[in-house]
């Protein structure tokens, strides 16, 4: 019999025994809701750019509320404004959110005034406020003077306010897409790797690997277990992937950007390698714990360097995307899933490194599975304790 | 033909195989015997390439045994095990397809197996909602599901109701019978003994004694002798060198005499001492020639 088709038998068999569980069914029902949810609940809930509620207590300047709106459209804010009897009223007002801000201020002028938000300052709407008071009070002392008033207002116009750059729209979004997809593949890793991981614990604890064992190559056994829980993995990335772009189209909440379809495909792809490289690991680690709470220990190292790789890459790469330390990061097998979607992201990535770094993880991923399959073939029939690595690689030569 | 030949194993300082060699003929059921930790399940694994032994090799059919001729051969293991949560039909068609044969072949032969076992109207049940017993049997139509020239068993009888005992002893030999070479340890000697037309005895990992059973008997230095004789109280055996008593009570003694012993002389003395009741000549029990064949070659004192 082809050994091909001993694999394919044993990936058959995880995709259907685990596809078809209510484990799996659950978990892709709940992560598209979730997905769904998070863009259609925002929209319900924000459907508009929402005006900032002003309360002014009285007494105060016949003119506040008059330049507080005008103030505001210059700074092109919108701003409802309400009146309170009294401090106490205003402030409960605040306390219950039906303001956002309470501005106190004598009617004759006499002094600064006070502007008080709830628990944190919104610094825009302090400026935007502030310069109202600050404007009435000024116009009050010049009014009194012969200043041409003409010549007053126009230089109360605030200056243009901009970056340099600005980042635009679709920058966002390409960076929202990249470091989703950075998570995604970080879960992704983690749930079907740790099912990968606790398969081949079940298998050993269950001894069923013996029987199987009897006609199937543990390295063959290893191959078709990962790859038939990809292939879930693999559906549940698409659900997920489809589900957020329907949302996000049908919900108009995030415009996307042209290069989503290249993103997608780039995420597909190093979500896959990221799942072979971390997977073949946990699998060949799990055969050397015999109950699941040693799988949990033995997979400790796999957990941190997945952890430390995706810190690394996102830090690395926000801080600057082309700098050494991304790129370093771009040619390790553990870092690079995290690194290329994220650097891609940023046009910060040459095709060249993308096309070695996935080759060079290729070939990470072939040797630790080379690796893998020997020490899971000499430790997956041990039973009693958790085996060391040296003493599995030993009963397995070949 | 299966031969195991010069099996040498050893787990760090635990010596589990030290030149192990035996053979087994198809269309002759062979116990495979031995105290625990003997090496019987290491040897097992070594056919089925799950243990690699140091030195030595098995053959079958004269070529040295690689994963094409492991796909014909049933394993039932000591330690048993089947996806819990899996489909018993299902189980046993994934089995059956993994040693070589088509999905729809494999699952004719799994529903032919439980109609067998008599479980057929739980195919569509998980293995874990199955009792101890049926769970036992899907176990061996595991082995079975792919009709293999091969069969070995470890324990198969361990754990198992008479019921269970009686199923698992028809199969064997229904396959022996079809020219299926099986090969099966077991503790339980008389279940052997009535089952086993060979048997191995292994002790410390090597071969202690192997062959046809009625020939180990026939050559066993250590024939039984029963004896009645009204009235006596087995004085006439007094002066008798060659012979041990295992048990008297009443008028009836047990003996233990060697191969070398003048029958008929003994005979005539019984008749000199009285009415002759019973004069049994008997070869020994298996479990008789195991305890002989596994005993310690020089005791070691114990001390308690």
């Amino acid at each position: 019999m082809p050994r091909w088709r001993s694999v394919w038998l044993v990936a058959r068999r995880e995709i259907l025994e685990r596809g078809r569980s209510r484990g799996f069914i659950l978990s892709v029902t709940f992560t598209t809701l979730i997905v769904v949810g998070s863009f259609i609940v925002p929209a319900l809930l924000f459907g508009e750019d929402k005006a900032t509620k002003v309360g002014i207590v009285e007494p105060a300047p016949a003119a506040l509320s008059t330049a507080i709106e005008s103030t505001a459209e210059r700074f092109d804010q919108k701003v409802a404004i309400s009146t309170y009897p009294d401090a106490a009223a205003a402030d409960a007002a605040l306390a219950e959110g039906a303001v956002d801000v309470v501005v106190t201020m004598p009617a004759d002028l006499s002094g600064p005034g006070e502007v008080r938000f709830d628990k944190q300052t919104d610094p825009g709407t302090a400026q935007v406020v502030s310069a109202a008071m600050i404007g009435l009070r000024v116009g009050a002392v010049l009014g009194a003077s012969d200043v041409d008033q003409g010549a007053l207002a126009g230089a109360q116009q605030p200056p243009a306010v901009g970056a340099r750059e600005p980042q635009t729209e679709d920058d966002q979004a390409k960076f929202l897409v990249a470091n989703i997809g950075a998570v995604l593949i970080l879960v992704g890793i983690f749930s079907f790797g740790f099912t990968v991981l606790t398969g081949v614990v079940e298998e050993k604890q269950s001894r069923v690997v013996e029987v199987v064992l009897a006609t199937v190559r543990a390295r063959d056994l290893l191959m078709g277990k990962v790859l038939g829980i990809g292939v879930l993995g693999l559906v549940q990335l698409i659900v997920f992937v489809v589900a957020a772009l329907v949302a996000a189209l049908v919900t108009n909440r995030l415009t996307l950007p042209t290069t989503t379809p290249g993103a997608v495909a780039l995420l597909t792809v190093w979500f896959v390698l990221g799942y072979l490289l971390y997977s073949t690991a946990l699998g060949f680690l799990g055969a050397l714990a015999s109950r699941m709470e040693e799988a949990s220990n033995a997979s400790t190292p796999v957990t941190m360097v997945a952890m430390i790789s995706y810190f690394v890459a996102i830090f690395a790469v926000i801080d600057d995307p082309s700098g050494t330390v991304a790129t370093i990061a771009t040619f390790l097998p553990p870092s690079a899933p995290f690194v290329v979607p994220l650097r891609a992201a940023f046009d910060a990535i040459p095709a060249w490194q993308i096309g070695l770094s996935a080759l060079i993880t290729i070939a990470g991923i072939w040797v630790l599975f080379a690796i893998g399959a020997r020490v899971y073939a000499g430790a997956v029939l041990q039973v009693g304790g958790r085996m060391k690595l040296r003493d599995a690689w030993r009963s397995a030569g070949e | 033909m299966l031969e195991i030949i010069d099996l040498a194993k050893r787990y760090g300082p635990v010596v589990a195989l030290d030149g192990t060699s035996f053979t087994a003929h198809p269309g002759r059921i062979v116990g495979f015997l031995g105290p625990n930790g003997a090496g019987k399940t290491t040897t097992m694994r070594c056919i089925f390439g799950l243990a690699r032994p140091d030195r030595g090799e098995v053959r079958w059919k004269g070529t040295v045994i690689e994963r094409d001729a492991r796909l014909r051969f049933g394993y039932m293991p000591e330690q048993r095990g089947l996806y819990p949560r899996m489909r018993v039909a299902e189980q046993l068609s994934y089995f059956a397809q993994q040693h070589g044969l088509s999905g729809k072949a494999a699952n004719a032969a799994a529903m032919r197996w439980l109609e067998r076992m008599g479980l057929a109207d739980r195919a569509k049940s998980k293995l874990e909602e199955l009792s101890h017993g049926n769970q036992q049997r899907v176990q061996l139509a595991t082995a079975l599901v792919h009709d293999p020239e091969l069969l070995v068993l470890d324990e198969p009888f361990s754990g198992l109701d008479p019921i269970g005992i009686a199923t698992m002893t028809e199969v064997i030999r229904e396959r022996s019978a079809a020219g299926v070479g099986v090969v099966f340890s077991s503790h339980q000697l008389d279940l052997v003994e009535d089952v086993c037309e060979d048997v191995v005895i292994i002790a410390r990992g090597q071969v202690v004694a192997s062959g046809a059973i009625e020939d180990l008997k026939e050559a066993s230095g250590r024939q039984h002798l029963e004896v009645e004789i009204v009235g006596s109280d087995g004085a006439w055996l007094d002066g008798q060198t060659d012979l041990t008593v295992l048990e008297h009570s009443g008028d009836r003694i047990k003996l233990l005499v060697d191969r070398s012993v003048d029958l008929d002389a003994l005979l005539a003395r019984a008749r000199a001492a009285g009415e002759v009741r019973m004069f049994a000549y008997q070869p020994p029990k298996l479990s008789e020639l195991f305890m002989e064949a596994v005993a310690p070659d020089e005791p070691t004192a114990e001390v308690a």
